[in-house]
């Protein structure tokens, strides 16, 4: 009886490490010219290179994309936000709320949609939108803007975004990196992605 | 009570047990570089981030002001004790002010940034971006911090920057005992004490990492000269151009 | 709003003395501080180390000018001797905090500048932050807080082994115990440092009561926030600065008694603070409005304007409420907006907030209106061309 409980409390353990090995779901490869549905929607992507999916999402309708990780280069896409939805998904709805989508959001207005969520999200005191312009996306009129903040890692970052509204839902490409060397190093293949999509 | 402290036994060996069950791969070399003693090369060595302190039961990392002074001194003169080892010239960095303390700043946090990011997603086993697999199959270690790095202190007159960064929590004995009793139950991971060191060779002309050693699991006692000593044998294990190495070959 | 405040005066007295407690004295001041002890030789160590990234930080605010008169207002509270030591630092962040280590580093953040009223206000925050730095407390704080966080955590892995089998955890209750203690420990500190706040107002040519009004006015914002919210209670434990200090109606009182009685009729400073606040107010008020607190960001804005509204402050509202987007608030901001342009004419991002409303409430000729005057006053803004391609779609579905 004893012997058994003794080898019977081993193998739980052992169990338990073995779990904590094994994540729930992993990081996916999007191939180079293989067509990508983001977020599971009918938006798609078809990436130039390589790019790495995270396992991690800030909500049901974004996804995360990486080349080597995302405190370096971060492509998050939204796909289909829809009136009285936040970009994320809202940590607290009381406490902590995010910004919303609304029916009457305009594409001057996303800026200040995107600079919100960030700020009340990540707790960032500074963020400042540079630059916005028109822009093509989907086919459709789009905005397109510039925007710097500085995050809780210290680490000042830029940020480009690209958004259209179709049928009264938000799709937007939002790219971050370090304002050293890491923002200009990939933003071209950042461009290039943005290019590539297309809405079904 | 005789079984009683078998499984005692058992849990305390076991206590050891997660960190072994991940394989951690701890250094790289970028593919083609290379480095030899007395090779006319400057190494130019920043002022390291040293954190030491004890890490409380409950989590709380308690700075001790005498073990960083003690562990700064004692790796500073491990450091300088291994210059001549080190096979090439080593100068220490000026301490920067003004404008030039902020930049040095944000090349820390970056370097900071990518040395999380190579453990995260290209050493660690666990969570590694496909695109990092695919890159330790082929043998290429492909990151930098920039050639902003030109721009430091004293970087104009050397040739390769050693960034080094250290941080040691000690587990107290509270801390170990909870480690102990989290295993049998529920299913709480409790760490006991972080020792995790970063120490890279920078290209002071395009900021590239031509090697980093990265471990969250290190060893020894960075509080006397001897454990720091050995701190920095780990944390310069394999530094291209080091004489020690290439005697050894 | 007037009403809530009225009652929370009511409450504790606010302006008037009740003398039964002797007013404080200031201990003799004991000069340049030494680190004494294994602990707090520690924290000064990982403070040097904090004080050299804080200042090389992206987040400080390094303008000589502000700096030197919040140094100015430290050292008019707690004297020139005890002020010399003291680093201030000022952090980009909208909350309600000071803070001070005890190698002298004064962290002010810009959301207490932006709700102060007056330097009577700042100043019984600052000397109630030297008054720790004072009595040493952080160094008893930190001592307190490992072994109370010790207790926490193996309570949590008990209790949760507990839950496994019997399917019901305490440790919800033993959390609440262990803070409760932590709370009492860390509010006997805090009184101390506000006994010692008041005695350096008292003794400085500031009005005292100022200490006991700003308190107020915080458990106002905060019970505004709350309802906001949609929370029944006002939520005093989940802001950072009122869930380690005393409890607030208790404290309102007890500095409001300790304030000299004849300290009332001193200046209280808010026409110098004004002009020292009134070239960073649009920004610390932007960047209040942009945490998304509609309650707390409208009961600021209303309290600085019982001394005015400027253009400043009306811009504020009317972005707060076009930010938030309720049908109903389109309508308010333009209102807003419209009396921000009366103050001040030129203000260029009146015209384009106003504008946006506008569109929203279906005006759209008048938009067109605002926009134009926006771009004629502003045609370098960052977004400048976006909104003339609003103007290009209003001209075409008007033709």
């Amino acid at each position: 009886m004893k012997h058994r409980t003794r080898i019977a409390s081993v193998l739980f353990i052992m169990g338990i490490a073995g779990t904590f090995s094994n994540p729930a779901s992993a990081n996916a490869l999007k191939e180079a010219g293989k067509v990508a549905l983001v977020a599971k929607t009918g938006m798609s992507v078809t990436p130039p290179r390589a790019w790495n999916s995270l396992a991690l999402r800030p909500s049901k309708n974004a996804e995360i994309w990486t080349l080597d990780g995302e405190q370096l280069n971060k492509v998050t896409f939204f796909a289909g936000i829809a009136s009285g939805v936040p970009l994320y998904k809202e940590r607290n709805k009381k406490r902590e709320s995010l910004p919303k989508m609304r029916a009457d959001t305009l594409l001057v207005d996303i800026p200040e949609l995107l600079e919100g969520t960030i700020r009340g999200y990540n707790n960032v005191a500074i963020f400042e939108v540079t630059n916005s312009m028109p822009a093509k996306f989907l086919g459709k009129d789009a905005i397109q803007f510039n925007y710097t903040y500085t995050d809780n890692d210290q680490l000042p970052r830029l940020g480009e975004a690209v958004a259209t509204i179709v049928g009264g839902k938000l799709y937007m490409v939002t790219f971050e990196a370090p304002r050293l060397h890491y923002f200009k190093r990939t933003v071209e293949d950042y461009r290039r992605l943005v290019a590539s999509a297309s809405l079904k | 009570m005789k079984y009683l402290s078998k499984i005692l036994a058992i849990l305390l060996a076991v206590s050891v047990w997660p960190s072994a069950a991940f394989a951690q791969e701890r250094t790289a070399t970028k593919q083609g570089f290379e480095l030899t003693p007395n090779s006319g090369k400057k190494i130019l060595v920043f002022r390291p981030t040293v954190k030491v302190g004890a890490q409380s039961t409950g989590g709380l990392f308690e700075p001790n002001a005498q073990w960083t002074d003690d562990a700064r001194k004692h790796l500073s003169n491990a450091l300088r004790a291994r210059k001549a080892t080190l096979g090439n010239e080593v100068i220490f960095a000026p301490e920067p002010v003004g404008d030039d303390a902020i930049v040095l700043q944000e090349h820390m946090a970056l370097f900071s940034a990518v040395s999380s990011a190579v453990i995260q997603y290209q050493f660690f086993a666990g969570n590694r971006l496909p695109t990092k697999k695919q890159d330790n199959k082929n043998d290429v270690f492909d990151w930098s911090i920039g050639d902003q790095v030109a721009t430091l202190p004293g970087a104009r007159d050397a040739d390769y920057g050693l960034f080094i960064y250290n941080e040691d929590q000690f587990g107290s004995t509270g801390r170990k005992l909870l480690q102990v009793v989290a295993l049998l139950g529920p299913r709480i991971s409790v760490k006991s004490g972080e020792h995790r060191g970063y120490a890279a060779l920078i290209d002071l002309k395009t900021g590239d990492v031509l090697w980093l050693n990265a471990d969250s699991a290190m060893g020894g006692d960075v509080r006397d000269a001897e454990g720091a000593t050995k701190r920095v044998s780990q944390l310069l294990e394999g530094i291209p151009g080091a004489a020690l190495t290439a005697s050894a070959k | 709003m007037k009403k809530l405040v009225a009652s929370i005066c009511l409450i504790t007295s606010c302006g008037t003395s009740i003398k039964a407690e002797p007013l404080p004295t200031l201990p003799p001041y004991a000069g340049v501080y030494q680190p004494k002890g294994v602990d707090e030789i520690g924290l000064w160590q990982e403070d040097d180390e904090d004080e050299r990234a804080l200042r090389d930080s992206s987040v400080i605010i390094r303008d000589e000018k502000l700096t030197a008169y919040l140094k100015e207002v430290l050292c008019r509270t707690v004297g020139p001797e005890r002020c010399e030591s003291v680093r201030i630092y000022v952090l980009k962040e909208s909350v309600f905090n000071a803070s001070m280590s005890p190698n002298g580093t004064m962290r002010i953040f810009t959301g207490l500048l932006l709700r102060c009223r007056n330097e009577a206000e700042l100043a019984a925050v600052l000397g109630h932050e030297f008054g720790h730095f004072e009595q040493r407390h952080t160094l008893k704080e930190f001592k307190k807080k490992r072994s109370a966080t010790d207790a926490l955590s193996w309570a949590a892995v008990l209790a949760a082994a507990a839950s496994t089998y019997q399917g019901n955890s305490s440790y919800s209750d033993l959390r609440y115990s262990v803070y409760g203690e932590l709370y009492r420990y860390n509010r006997d500190q805090e009184r101390e440092a506000d006994r010692l706040g008041v005695a350096y107002l008292n003794r400085s040519d500031l009005r005292p009561q100022a200490a006991s009004e700003i308190w107020v006015n915080q458990m106002a914002e905060i019970t505004v926030s709350s309802q906001a919210k949609g929370f029944k209670k006002p939520q005093f434990n989940k802001v950072a600065y009122t869930a380690s200090h005393p409890p607030h109606l208790e404290r309102a009182a007890t500095m409001a008694a300790l304030a000299l009685p004849e300290g009332n009729s001193r200046d209280d400073g808010h026409i110098r603070y004004q002009n020292a606040i009134r070239p960073w107010l649009a920004q610390f008020l932007d960047d209040q409005i942009k945490v998304g607190d509609f309650g707390a960001s409208e009961y600021i804005i209303t309290s600085l304007a019982q001394s005015g509204w400027t253009s400043d402050l009306w811009h504020a509202r009317g972005e707060l409420f076009r930010l938030r987007g309720n049908p109903r608030d389109h309508v308010n901001a333009v209102d807003f907006y419209r009396a921000a342009i009366a103050l001040d004419p030129l203000k260029a991002e009146s015209y384009r907030g106003q504008g946006l409303s506008l569109m929203k409430t279906g005006q759209r000729a008048e938009a067109a209106t605002a926009f134009n005057r926006f771009l004629e006053l502003k045609p370098d803004s960052q977004d400048a061309s976006m909104v003339k391609m609003l103007l290009q779609s209003l001209a075409e579905v008007k033709s």
